[in-house]
């Protein structure tokens, strides 16, 4: 409690920090200050998801190198396969990111923390220069580790478990989309204007795809959800039907 | 119920994209289902709000069914708060039944006597007849 204390006083300091003649909010090192309420990310361009998330632009992928064809892997009717955040496992990254529930980023001079609705998906993300860790088992959410470009804070994430990489299967029912353990991913994030966030997401895996590709987004900045703040979700509360088979009442 | 009924129209107006990912999983939009009867319980829980309502069939006999919606959070963060359906309110409600042929459905569109109505759920979790979804 009292490093979360502490947080929220080095925050409280920063959070309005502005520099003259810009209205991108700054901390107290000059930094672009992206401590704040968020709606989640919206894609620029590609189809709408017949779902609850944003999901990436097929146009925008590289081509799959020879191997690389489990990248499309269809369901099984194993609805832990098929689902799985069904039966409360974690969306990870970078679809959790992409789920239509708001999020909030706390930022200090060496932590962005990002907290989302969805699952409560927590980022701690070190933005003090350290590398990432080695002999980590992968994860779902890999490990990230941020830096400054200029106004840009670039997050580059690796060590992932294999796992969905977005929801387009509810689109597509024939179509998953799993990216491999090789995934490596660069986030970079500015301010567009004092509304949005720009978002721009790498997607790196060299065991699905012949090279690196990109997709940009925009984050819109949600003050008016300050007041009510994030909403708590416990997924393991009452889920009462996984996979179709609905138990208590 | 003025306040719900311009919730609606607000919730009409906007695209549906919310909820826990679930519904392709849960619910066979091949069944769809509507039926009417009085609220026994609200569950406003994580990661679906639940309702019940006892439906009386046409030999008398009652029936208590139960309907999942969206996140709470979600759907406060829409304006639906858990007094927008409460225990003994006659409602009708809209959605898909349950994979398991249980009584249980996705509540996706409720409504009122007066003939209000409030989309409780997300886009997977879309009601029979609206063309959302797959």
């Amino acid at each position: 409690m009292k490093t979360l204390s502490v947080l929220f006083a080095i925050m409280a300091g920063t959070s309005f920090a502005q520099t003259k003649g810009t209205a991108v909010p700054r901390t107290a090192e000059g930094k672009p200050n992206f401590s704040g309420t968020y709606e989640w990310p919206k894609a620029l361009s590609g189809e709408q998801c017949r779902c609850s998330a944003t999901i990436f632009d097929r146009k925008l992928f590289a081509p799959l190198k020879p191997g690389g064809e489990p990248f499309y892997e269809p369901p099984t009717g194993d609805p832990r396969h098929d689902e799985p955040r069904d039966f409360c496992m974690p969306a990870g990254f970078p679809s959790g990111m992409l789920s239509a529930n708001a999020m909030q980023f706390f930022q200090t001079k060496d932590y962005l923390i990002i907290v989302h609705e969805f699952q409560r998906m927590t980022r701690v993300i070190p933005l003090d220069g350290r590398k990432h860790r080695e002999d980590i088992e992968p994860s779902f959410y890999g490990d990230p580790v941020g830096h400054w470009e200029g106004d840009t804070l670039v997050i580059e994430t690796t060590n992932f478990k294999r796992w969905g990489l977005d929801d387009y299967f509810y689109t597509n029912p024939k179509e998953y989309r799993m990216h491999s353990d090789a995934l490596k991913t660069i986030e970079r994030i500015s301010w567009k204007n004092p509304k949005t966030l720009s978002y721009n997401l790498t997607i790196d895996d060299p065991k699905t795809f012949t090279a690196a590709w990109s997709q940009p987004f925009e984050i819109a900045a949600k003050p008016e959800w300050e007041a009510a703040g994030l909403y708590e979700y416990v997924c393991e509360e009452n889920n009462r039907c996984p996979g179709g088979k609905c138990q208590g009442k | 119920m003025q306040k719900i009924f311009l919730l609606s129209l607000v919730l009409a107006a906007l695209p549906a994209l919310q909820a826990h990912h679930s519904f392709a999983a849960e619910f066979d939009t091949a069944k769809p289902v509507k039926m009417t009867g009085v609220v026994t319980k609200v569950e406003w829980q994580n990661p679906h709000i639940w309702f019940y309502i006892d439906v009386k069939g046409s030999d008398g006999a009652v029936t208590n069914w139960g309907f999942s919606g969206g996140a709470p959070g979600q759907l406060m963060r829409r304006g639906i708060t858990k007094k927008v359906i409460q225990e003994g309110m006659t409602i009708t409600v809209e959605g898909f039944r349950s994979k398991d042929g249980s009584n249980n459905a996705n509540g996706a569109r409720v409504t009122f006597p007066d003939g209000s109505s409030v989309f409780t759920a997300g886009a997977e979790d879309r009601a029979p007849g609206d063309g959302k979804g797959k």
